[in-house]
């Protein structure tokens, strides 16, 4: 056997799709090559070929327009230019010219799809249509995290550790801590009829009997809390973890439709790190000065830390940190309130952006603002601009810094009564103005965190209701969402914007999640959709005829991919003690991930231009 | 009819007997009037125990083909010679070829024979060709007992000339293969080898051919 093709050989195996091929067929491949050095300023592919081929640059660089001239991409060395051969039908072949002096290895179309042929792996990656590729990418990504966690396999079934401990809520309190104590559990179901009734805990025996001076001899009725939330059998570990971090409770029972299979307690997850999401919480719960909240607040990269370590994905992260936010907001309204006093007339503290999404990683800036109820009369203001004050400057202390836009509850426009924000409202809907939409686009992603009075409902309702129907504002949405475009591609280790600039590092977030979340928004309000999450957007979008199906699930792997490698990359960052940012080298990305970052962007590309076409979105840009 | 060399080929054609020689001189040499890009080309590099074909044996030659101005990668060929006596110390240093290799090689003659094969009416490549020329015609001599004619371009001198008409000062050592490969963007090899050597003189014939073309093309004569 000759060795001598060995340099070009390895060189092959270094670049996608070869990278996948066994040795023996790689060995075959550089015997069928030629190479071919064109000057800068050559016509690529060289005119000069007669038949159509494959070709893979070895050293230089070519620049790839469309049939109208626009740039489209770049390929450097290792990069493959396969449009001559046809089989990705989706696209139509891009073509262009040499920018530096390039040499080249040419493969003819024929013997490669003989390769093809022979190494359906390799037909794969060339066939296979973009999102389908993108599809396999998160597979192993979640695969991948998969074995390493548990947490995000194991269902809540799986969890559960013993059958349950049940009893009649019409015994006494004190034969139920007896047959807790014999059972050594720590919380006693009460089932009446085959009916879940209620629940009591060590917890529930200590302050709702024992210091209260209830007698044991009372029904047990008396001390269970009676309205309890269950999780189902299949409930994924990380999400029964997150749903009792939510709740701030320690134990929940785990159904399977009308049947009680057992009790999921915080000490089941012992096994599991990231526990620590429910300490977390509960420690939030604990605290009673800002400086308390901010020492559990510091906690937080930590614990995302964590997540990432024990496999969660942007998603699964985006929601703890979320949910743990959330709390540090309650805890402040209520401390605040502690010491203000009860409110004049009620109110709803809104929260708004990523919080208000659940996709918070930690510490992102603060955007929230206040709801009150339209009795307020003048003087009422300063008990609200007071405890809006004291919760702003506690989340900032807690290191949610205040809003560089000032959207903050104790800005006075963002303080107002509900007339006031209904008028708002009206106001972006039905005159939209591309500076306010700008500012405006926060508060299309609002969540009622505190709502006691459920002030926020209808007005949410009203907001659907307007958006939905008025087709100019969502134009500005959809122009909107053309706002930031996805790169091209990667250009050696230079990311390859619209228009042919180039930048050092990919901005994961205005270059990657942002678009996405913009499209979702779009989505979401022109068909009056009331989630606010990005996923739950476009998955309820797919339910009607302002996304389809494909679109929807296409959009949510490119989403989850980035967002994943996005939250890695600041746990890196976390992890070693540095600020944690938005901004990936591309050297830092495998030939691989380069592809299916790829991939993405050609994806959220062309779901933005369908949009705009839709509304015509260019006209209001 | 004809330039000086095809006379002198078909003179020598008459003279020596039938074999590899023959067979290799039976075939004409590419017109220097030709486009050079019509013209089949095959860029050799030789390693040896010295500098010195008369005293020096030829260790390995590695090979490939070039035609229409493209590399054909399918033609690339290596091969090791059986070599009498023991490899210098100093040459083996370079060409990292050992005793023990070298004694597992092919004989001379089988090699020559392959090599004059494809070599026949093909345009030879090589940087510094002197080399190349001068162990091919001392190889022939042994073998078949006359010397070789070959048509032949050498990449240093393509080289000089472009600094020389450019009037651009350079050192000798600019005019090494690798340093030339670098100043064209052109991949560097880790191995040291005949066939690697080979195929970047090839590449850098390419290179070479590529920024003098203004698109219209020129003859072979003017790379002789």
């Amino acid at each position: 056997m000759d060795v001598e093709l060995i340099e070009i050989q390895e060189f092959l195996a270094n670049h996608p799709p070869f990278e996948q091929l066994p040795e023996a067929a790689l060995e075959q491949i550089p015997r069928q090559l030629t190479v071919r050095y064109l000057r800068r300023g050559s016509a690529f592919p060289p005119a000069d070929d007669q038949a159509r081929h494959l070709y893979i640059l070895r050293r230089g660089a070519v620049e790839l327009r469309t049939e109208e001239g626009e740039l489209a991409g770049k390929l450097a060395e290792g990069d493959l230019y396969s449009d001559a051969c046809g089989g990705n039908s989706e696209s139509r072949a891009l073509t262009g010219q040499t920018v530096e002096d390039t040499l080249a290895y040419s493969l003819s179309c024929e013997r490669f799809e003989r390769l093809c042929t022979d190494h359906p792996e390799l037909a794969e990656h060339f066939q296979d249509a973009p999102t389908k590729r993108l599809r396999k990418a998160l597979d192993v990504l979640t695969e991948q995290t998969a074995t390493s966690s548990g947490l995000m396999t194991v269902t809540a079934q799986d969890l559960i550790r013993r059958s349950p401990v049940i009893a009649d809520p019409a015994i006494s309190i004190r034969e139920a801590a007896g047959i807790m104590s014999t059972e050594r559990a720590s919380a006693l179901l009460l089932m009446e009829a085959g009916q879940l009734a209620g629940i009591i805990t060590d917890r529930d025996l200590r302050n709702r009997c024992v210091a209260a001076g209830l007698s044991t001899d009372r029904p047990v009725k008396a001390i269970m809390t009676a309205s309890i939330s269950t999780i189902s059998a299949d409930t994924l570990g990380f999400e029964a973890l997150l749903k009792m971090t939510r709740l701030n409770v320690h134990h929940l029972p785990v159904v399977e439709g009308e049947q009680v299979l057992g009790m999921l307690s915080t000490s089941d997850f012992t096994r599991f790190q990231s526990s620590s999401g429910v300490y977390i919480v509960s420690d939030v719960h604990k605290a009673k000065t800002v400086a308390e909240l901010e020492a559990v607040s510091a906690k937080i990269p930590e614990l995302q830390v964590q997540l990432i370590n024990s496999g969660a994905t942007g998603n699964h992260v985006g929601q703890a940190v979320s949910a743990i936010t959330d709390a540090i907001t309650l805890r402040l309204i209520a401390l605040a309130e502690a010491e203000l006093g009860p409110p004049p007339v009620p109110y709803a503290w809104l929260v708004g952006g990523s919080q208000a999404r659940r996709e918070q990683s930690s510490h992102s800036d603060q955007d929230n603002a206040l709801l009150i109820a339209d009795a307020m009369s003048k003087g009422d203001d300063d008990y609200f601009r007071q405890l809006a004050e004291r919760v702003n400057d506690g989340l900032h202390a807690c290191g949610y810094i205040y809003c560089p836009g000032e959207v903050m509850a104790k800005n006075p426009t963002w303080r107002q009564p509900l007339a006031v924000w209904q008028r708002y409202f009206e106001n972006w809907i039905q005159r939209p103005e591309p500076k306010a939409l700008m500012l405006a686009s926060v508060f299309f992603d609002l969540r009622a965190l505190h709502d006691p009075a459920g002030l926020y409902d209808g007005l949410h309702q009203q907001v659907l209701e307007l958006s939905r129907d008025n087709r100019i504002f969502i134009a500005y949405m959809a122009a909107n969402a053309l706002k930031y475009r996805p790169p091209l591609g990667f250009f050696r280790n230079f990311v390859l914007i619209h228009g042919g600039d180039h930048d050092r590092s990919f901005d994961l977030k205005h270059r990657g999640t942002v678009p996405i979340i913009d499209l979702a928004r779009a989505y979401a309000l022109s068909a009056g959709l009331e989630p606010i999450n990005t996923v739950e957007r476009l998955e309820a979008a797919a339910a009607t005829k302002a996304l389809s199906q494909d679109g929807a699930a296409n959009l949510i792997d490119a989403f989850e991919l980035i967002n994943t490698l996005r939250i890695r990359h600041q746990a890196e960052q976390l992890s070693k003690g540095e600020h944690a940012d938005n901004f990936l080298a591309p050297e830092r990305l495998s030939p691989l991930e380069r592809g299916h970052l790829k991939d993405a962007f050609i994806l959220i590309n062309s779901m933005q231009e369908t949009l705009g076409q839709r509304y015509q979105a260019g006209r209001f840009t | 009819m004809g330039s000086p060399l095809e006379r002198r080929r078909r003179r020598r054609l008459r003279r020596i007997a039938n074999g590899p020689l023959h067979r290799y001189l039976s075939r004409p040499f590419p017109k220097k009037t030709l486009d050079y890009r019509c013209v089949d080309y095959l860029a050799l590099d030789l390693e040896t125990t010295g500098l010195d074909p008369k005293r020096d044996q030829i260790l390995s030659a590695g090979w490939v083909l070039i035609r229409g101005h493209r590399i054909d990668l399918g033609s690339a060929r290596h091969r090791l010679i059986r070599c009498d006596g023991a490899i210098p110390a100093d040459s083996a240093v370079i060409h990292q070829i050992t005793d023990d290799e070298a004694a597992a090689g092919e004989r001379l003659g089988r090699v020559m024979r392959e090599l004059l094969d494809v070599l026949a009416g093909r345009v030879l490549i090589a940087h510094h060709a002197e080399i190349e020329i001068g162990f091919l015609d001392a190889a022939c001599r042994e073998l078949y007992g006359s010397g070789l004619l070959a048509c032949t371009v050498d990449t240093e001198v393509l080289a000089r000339r472009t600094f020389e008409r450019r009037n651009i000062p350079f050192r000798p050592s600019e005019l090494r293969l690798h340093a030339l490969c670098a100043r064209y963007n052109l991949p560097r090899y880790r191995a040291h080898n005949a066939f690697y050597d080979a195929l970047a003189a090839a590449e850098l014939f390419l290179a070479q051919v590529a920024h003098r073309d203004n698109g219209n093309g020129f003859c072979l004569g003017d790379l002789l």
